[in-house]
């Protein structure tokens, strides 16, 4: 029962957008999946096609409370960066063990990396979203500054919303690239299909079947999929490059 | 995506846009203030892959870090740095990219190629 831990480099990447998709494509490939979110103004409901209104029960809430969209089961837990026995909490309910029958996707907010830092040891991977932007790239030294060489070296890596029409973007992409090199899971072009969907209360892969940050998102969630027989210990992406087709259009 | 948009890549076969005719040559640019900055933060040097899983690895327990995919050989960021003169670059590095792999504009090169390679 992996544990994938998502988490931003800076408000605003798209964290909650990744582990929203990754959870989707870890259970269309058969996994009983679990999002948690722990942030106190959370818009994980959004990207299932749920109303804004809807408010996420708590992760130890009984199963007839349960919000479950296509099998995954949405839960919060927004006292989880304050509870000291949240990791051994998550060991008792199964996790951290081994196998792709249940996993649990952990959408952190970026504000808080001192519970990230302590969860992603645990975790089978450490997926951290970043920006093709100038002020996410300017706060990334600060960012190394403070994260643990363990935390660091479990990172795998997702540029969100590139856009690749703007000369700035494009050079900051081939930057982080070139500074993560293998470790980067792929990138997810930026579509505004993304915040339709969520205006028209639908999940994406509904709203706009062909949009490009839905096929790229599934790519990176397919890539991610090893990291499940990976419990209790980080995987890293160590895959090719990113090449010609991760990074350009189709 | 707009209904029009939608329609044209009907007509193509195809699911979304190609950016190639954005693409540019970066060594043909000026470098960005921001990305000179960085690359001479030495903070940056601790996501250096190499020296970074080698650190974890000592300070965790060994295969802490499972690798699933074949690992490609990669450069030190040390080695950027050293084009600053703080310190010797990898040889490993030098033999890649050869001895014009100097400085920043050697960087913006590199990628420029990797760009007209289609990889980037």
């Amino acid at each position: 029962m992996p544990v994938i831990v998502c988490h931003g480099l800076k408000g605003g990447a798209g964290t909650t957008f990744l582990a929203s998709h990754l959870a989707m494509t870890l259970s269309e490939a058969g996994a009983d999946v679990t999002v948690l979110t722990t942030a106190h103004r959370n818009t994980l409901p959004l990207h299932f096609g749920l109303q804004p209104a809807m408010t996420l029960p708590s992760l130890f809430a009984p199963a007839e409370d349960a919000v479950l969209v296509s099998g995954i089961n949405l839960r919060s837990h927004v006292r989880a960066p304050e509870d000291p026995d949240f990791v051994p909490t998550l060991s008792d309910m199964g996790y951290l063990e081994t196998g792709q029958d249940r996993v649990m996707v952990i959408d952190v907010p970026s504000n808080e990396f001192a519970f990230a830092r302590r969860v992603i040891p645990h975790a089978s991977a450490h997926v951290c979203v970043l920006n093709a932007a100038a002020d996410t790239l300017a706060l990334m030294p600060q960012v190394l500054d403070e994260a643990s060489p363990e935390s660091i070296a479990a990172a795998s890596f997702v540029i969100n919303a590139l856009d690749e029409t703007r000369r700035l973007s494009r050079h900051s992409a081939a930057f982080i690239r070139e500074l993560v090199g293998t470790r980067l899971l792929g990138r997810v072009r930026l579509d505004e299909s993304v915040p339709e969907a969520i205006a028209m209360l639908q999940p994406l892969a509904k709203y706009a079947p062909s949009s490009a940050a839905l096929a790229d998102v599934r790519a990176i969630g397919a890539a991610v999929i090893p990291a499940l027989e990976t419990p209790g210990r980080p995987w890293v992406a160590r895959g090719s490059a990113p090449s010609s087709s991760a990074s350009r259009a189709a | 995506m707009r209904i029009d948009a939608r329609n044209l890549l009907d007509k193509l076969g195809k699911n979304d846009f190609a950016y190639k005719e954005f693409e540019d040559r970066f060594s043909e640019l000026e470098l960005w203030p921001m990305l000179e900055a960085l690359l001479r933060d030495p903070r940056l040097q601790a996501i250096d892959p190499v020296e970074n899983v080698a650190t974890a690895a000592a300070a965790v327990a060994e295969q802490a870090v499972v690798e699933t995919f074949e690992p490609l050989q990669t450069e030190p960021l040390s080695s950027l740095f050293s084009r600053y003169g703080q310190g010797p670059a990898a040889s490993s590095a030098s033999d890649r990219r050869g001895p014009q792999a100097q400085d920043v504009r050697a960087m913006l090169r590199h990628l420029s190629d990797l760009g007209s390679q289609g990889k980037i």
